[in-house]
């Protein structure tokens, strides 16, 4: 990760492998099949919302925002579908990009942030906003796509995490919504009580992954942990790091949560809250659509993460980014559909950032005056409880780089699953952190 | 291609005379010229390519670094590759004999032809024919915490509240079980074809002279399945080594928790490229593995000469 | 005597019977439970219970008419097809080359055939699709098939066949004054039918469940094949499994009819290597 893309290099990774393959095509010319390469200059953007996916309106806000752009413009757009699965963990687009022919526009996840911007590929949208607009979204939301005072990525939802309920769990165990757990004590007791032979009380993510890093952060926040200090130092070797990591490691081991997830993992709520598996799920926002599309006879209830003895509310918020490819065909054109699709004072760049937290998913939206625009839609039933009670307390899901998920991510598998003692596992892990972020110089990891 | 092959190889009058052992070499390098230039072209060079990257520091976004053997160097200090060593270890050392039982087993089972036998080598075939998510969906669902299949039958054996996949220590056996459940029906039909070139006599002989059923299995049976022993046993290795299938089934089922126990090296570089887009320290691992399934291969075949047997 | 061996020759066969029958239901056990979720609402997809409640018959309906299922089938079909035949084709004639033709460096082509058993489609997926793409075979059916075709498998196992065939045979035709492409022809493919069918069922079910190549190579849905339209059923949190189900029990069902009419001719072919006689 020590390159960047103004590395002065005679190299370039590129140029090898094309003369390689080049060697190769030369022995044999095909022309007679295959279409010659796309020439045209239609911008290509990458993204996982195809037709005959989970979502129709999720599919169709994509196909209308790309329908609408083309009628007025002459830098045309075409829309490219990676399935879900394969777009997120899978190798299709680090292939394209490795060989020099990513996406000139695509969406990233802030836990990608820093491996496409230090790899030099995130072009810099702030030209292209206009100065409303750019104060339009909340410093929470924006700061972790952004470097230096540049905008290089343009979030479109914005997904805090919360937990989630079964009504029918809590009236056969006798309790009522008055008795959801508010400190992480009462989640434990009443995830033991909710706790039957064929039922989970508590749910958290186990599956290893960027997600479960993302729904456990706020476990160490509420205590007052970091996993950096302001000095760049590992500051993971904290008691309220090792209290985070003891929660869920209790949580496991006093048989109120369960070591393995259904379906899609913890991030999954119809699978594992839906199908009656668990009576409490930490899930995010987007439960709310999951739940009422897919198991709309399940009533459930929602309340925000308890918080520790002496600690403090606050929740994590993901979701997803436009970023533009700078070494794609047009850059600046790029940018330029960013602006114009997410971040623009113009009207129906508000009402398209309302409709997607809406009517394609139930999210909150990134942008103040979308929050407005939106008016009840954000205030009444479920929403509201996020709008009014959860989201207020959301801190950004910190971007990070591979290395240091990784290490974080190990510390809370091994406490979890692996029976691992949480202050030795914090202690080591801290001084693997230390160790990388001596030899770190890409952007600020924040 | 096929003009040339007939012209060459059919032995008609040339310009010049060629000797029969100079036709034969002939006709032997055109015909097996096509499967040579293809596998060259679209496995050997970016094999090639793949490996060579392993002496760069590549970022996978045209940044670009020559840097030796650090990648190397680095492997040796990296206590994920060990654990994903140890982890491909324990999975071929359980997944290899376990195949070849199964897969001798259930050939043995069936090899009579009759109806029954038919329908039952279809039943055993049968997991091969869905996609590997699948199957590790389902798999997931039999063996989940209290509520699977499986789970509850070893609750109702005294095996009360373990868990399969959420157990570091049980979480490899598991998906080992899934794997052998996916692939015996596989390695089934290739014994079935091995049993099957064994002469009949020799097992009537075999009575006559008063050997037991299990007998003739010892010293007839196993002896003459060594050919396809032979195959079965350095297929399912590479196989298990390089993950080919298992790996897909595993990262389903596990995403190569809990803790890293299911974390096989196929893995672990499939980690460095993609999601880490560390090209190089990937190409470097890869080419271990590769030089790894090279001294197997080396050692199966000076085993057996080349896996030509009693031939030639 | 006799009557009594007998009858324990007849517990014996019916105990290894019902051994058999419990095994066969153990190993397709988990396919039940696929074909009952696929007659499952979404909400009991993850009930472990193996009669749905209320089947459905939605799931197969959505697949089929929301989706164009049918097109992602044709195009499975279609690579899988020309991938097993020419695959066939090249794969005999290396096979017999290797097995029965003597040329300087047989064995070392052979290791370096061989050798390219031992990489994973992973690890060498960037440099061929930088080399499929300069040869223009980005999404293309070109670019599904070419390099699906190559595969040291198939070359390694006919080889290990043809080493096991008589000799007398092919000496017969070149007495005849046979040329190798007649011996080919005429005597090592016919005597080469079972396992090609063998073969072709391997081949065949190894493209139709294909995915990673499929979806690297093809970004055209158009071009999708049936694993990628299934996997897109899958999104960021959730998936909806039962029409994932219902669409890989529509995938199967060829392949599994497909295998029960070609299984006598497998199971009387299959040679890895083998005896004379």
């Amino acid at each position: 990760m020590t390159t960047t893309s103004n590395m002065p290099s005679g190299w370039s990774r590129r140029s090898i492998l094309k003369g390689g393959a080049a060697l190769g095509a030369a022995g044999l010319t095909m022309p007679f099949m295959g279409q010659a390469f796309a020439q045209d200059n239609t911008l290509s953007f990458w993204q996982f919302y195809a037709p005959g996916g989970d979502v129709k309106p999720q599919v169709d806000w994509f196909v209308k925002m790309v329908a609408d752009w083309n009628a007025t413009q002459s830098e045309q757009v075409a829309l490219e579908y990676v399935v879900g699965s394969e777009y997120i963990g899978g190798t299709k687009l680090a292939t394209s990009f490795a060989s020099g022919q990513g996406p000139d526009i695509f969406i990233i996840s802030p836990g990608d942030f820093l491996r496409y911007y230090n790899g030099g590929v995130l072009q810099d949208l702030t030209p292209a906003i206009e100065e409303a607009a750019r104060a339009d979204f909340p410093e929470s939301v924006i700061a972790n796509r952004m470097v230096d005072g540049k905008i290089y990525g343009v979030p479109m939802e914005v997904e805090p995490m919360a937990f989630y309920y079964s009504v029918k769990a809590f009236e056969e165990a006798g309790l009522n919504e008055n008795d959801v757990p508010q400190s992480w004590d009462q989640l434990l007791e009443i995830g033991k009580k909710l706790t039957t032979a064929e039922r989970y009380g508590v749910l958290f993510e186990t599956n290893p992954g960027y997600y479960q890093n993302f729904t456990w952060y706020p476990f160490m926040w509420q205590g007052g942990g970091e996993f950096q200090s302001a000095e760049g130092k590992s500051a993971f070797d904290s008691p309220a790091t090792v209290q985070a990591l003891k929660l869920w490691q209790d949580a496991v081991n006093s048989g109120a949560a369960p070591r393995q997830m259904l379906g899609g993992g913890g991030g999954d709520i119809v699978a594992n809250l839906g199908s009656g598996y668990c009576a409490m799920q930490n899930v995010g926002i987007w439960g709310i659509s999951a739940m009422d599309n897919n198991a709309p006879d399940v009533p459930y209830g929602i309340f925000k993460l308890p918080v520790p003895t002496g600690g403090k509310y606050v929740t994590v918020g993901g979701g997803w980014a436009f970023v533009a490819n700078s070494k794609g065909k047009n850059p600046e054109a790029a940018a330029k559909f960013i602006a114009w699709a997410l971040a623009s004072m113009a009207p129906d760049s508000v009402q398209r950032v309302v409709d997607w937290c809406t009517v394609a998913k139930s999210d909150m939206p990134p942008r103040n005056s979308a929050l407005t625009a939106g008016g009840d839609a954000f205030n009444k039933g479920n929403m509201g409880i996020f709008g009014t009670q959860i989201h207020p307390g959301t801190r950004a899901e910190p971007r990070v780089p591979p290395e240091v998920y990784k290490i974080i991510s190990d510390a809370i598998q091994q406490t979890q699953l692996g029976g691992a003692d949480p202050q030795a596992t914090a202690t080591a892990a801290s001084q693997q952190l230390d160790a990388f972020l001596a030899s770190y110089s890409g952007a600020p990891i924040l | 291609m096929t003009e040339i092959t007939t012209t060459a190889a059919g032995g008609r009058p040339a310009a010049i005379r060629l000797t029969t052992k100079q036709r034969e070499a002939i006709a032997g390098v055109l015909f097996v010229a096509p499967d040579a230039i293809g596998l060259m072209l679209f496995i050997g060079l970016p094999m090639l390519l793949a490996l060579g990257i392993s002496v760069f520091e590549v970022d996978g976004f045209g940044g670009f670094k020559f840097v030796g053997l650090a990648n190397y160097s680095k492997m040796w200090v990296d206590p994920l590759f060990w654990s994903s060593l140890r982890v491909t270890a324990q999975f071929t050392v359980m997944l290899v004999p376990l195949l070849y039982v199964t897969g001798l087993g259930l050939a043995l089972l069936v090899q009579r032809t009759s109806k029954f036998n038919t329908i039952m080598r279809s039943m055993f075939f049968a997991p091969q024919m869905v996609s590997l998510v699948v199957v590790a969906l389902v798999w997931q669902l039999m063996v989940v915490d209290k509520l699977g299949v499986l789970t509850r039958f070893a609750a109702s054996i005294g095996l009360g509240g373990i868990s399969f996949l959420g157990d570091p220590n049980l979480a490899l056996f598991t998906v080992t079980l899934a794997a052998v459940w996916f692939l015996m029906g596989f390695y089934m039909l290739i014994f079935l074809g091995g049993l099957q070139d064994i002469p009949k006599e020799y097992y009537e002989a075999a009575r006559i002279d008063g050997a037991s059923a299990t007998q003739s299995f010892w010293f007839i049976t196993l002896p003459l399945l060594r050919p396809t022993s032979f195959f079965v046993l350095l297929v399912s290795a590479v196989a298990a080594i390089t993950g080919a299938q298992a790996f897909d089934l595993i990262y389903v089922m596990t995403r190569g928790g809990p803790a890293n126990s299911t974390a096989l090296l196929i893995s672990y570089i499939y980690q460095q490229a993609f999601q880490y887009s560390a090209f190089g320290y990937a190409a470097a691992l890869a080419t271990l593995l590769v030089v790894l399934l090279m001294a197997v291969t080396v050692f199966f075949f000076l085993l057996t000469r080349g896996g030509r047997f009693d031939y030639e | 005597m006799s009557n009594l061996s007998r009858s324990q020759a007849n517990v014996v066969r019916l105990v290894w019977m019902l051994v058999t029958v419990v095994l066969a239901v153990m190993a397709i056990f988990p396919l039940l439970y696929m074909l009952s979720i696929a007659f499952k609402g979404p909400t009991e997809v993850f009930k472990s219970n193996l009669i749905p409640t209320k089947p459905v018959l939605d799931n197969f309906v959505y697949v089929l008419t929301e989706v164009p299922f049918w097109r992602y089938l044709i195009n499975t079909f279609v690579i899988s097809a020309v991938v097993t035949v020419v695959a066939l084709f090249f794969h005999t004639m290396a096979g017999y080359a290797l097995a029965r033709l003597k040329f300087p460096g047989r064995e070392v082509v052979f290791l370096a055939m061989f050798s390219t058993f031992l990489v994973s489609l992973p690890v060498i997926i960037v440099p061929l699709f930088i080399l499929v793409r300069s040869m223009g075979m980005l999404n293309s059916y070109a670019g599904l098939i070419i390099p699906a075709i190559f595969n040291a498998f198939g070359i390694f196992l006919l080889r290990q066949y043809y080493l096991s065939l008589p000799k007398e045979l092919e000496e017969a035709a070149v007495i005849d004054g046979a040329g190798y492409w007649r011996i080919y022809t005429s005597v090592i493919l016919p005597l080469s039918r079972p396992i090609i069918a063998a073969l072709a069922i391997l081949f065949f079910l190894a493209n139709w469940n294909s995915f990673l190549w499929p979806l690297t190579v093809a970004s055209d849905p158009n071009l999708w094949v049936v694993q990628v339209a299934i996997a897109n059923f899958k999104s960021q949190y959730a998936a909806s499994w039962n029409y994932t189900m219902a669409a890989s029990t529509i995938v199967a069902v060829p392949m599994l009819v497909l295998f029960v009419i070609f299984q006598r001719q497998i199971m009387d072919s299959i040679k890895t290597s083998g005896l004379k006689g």
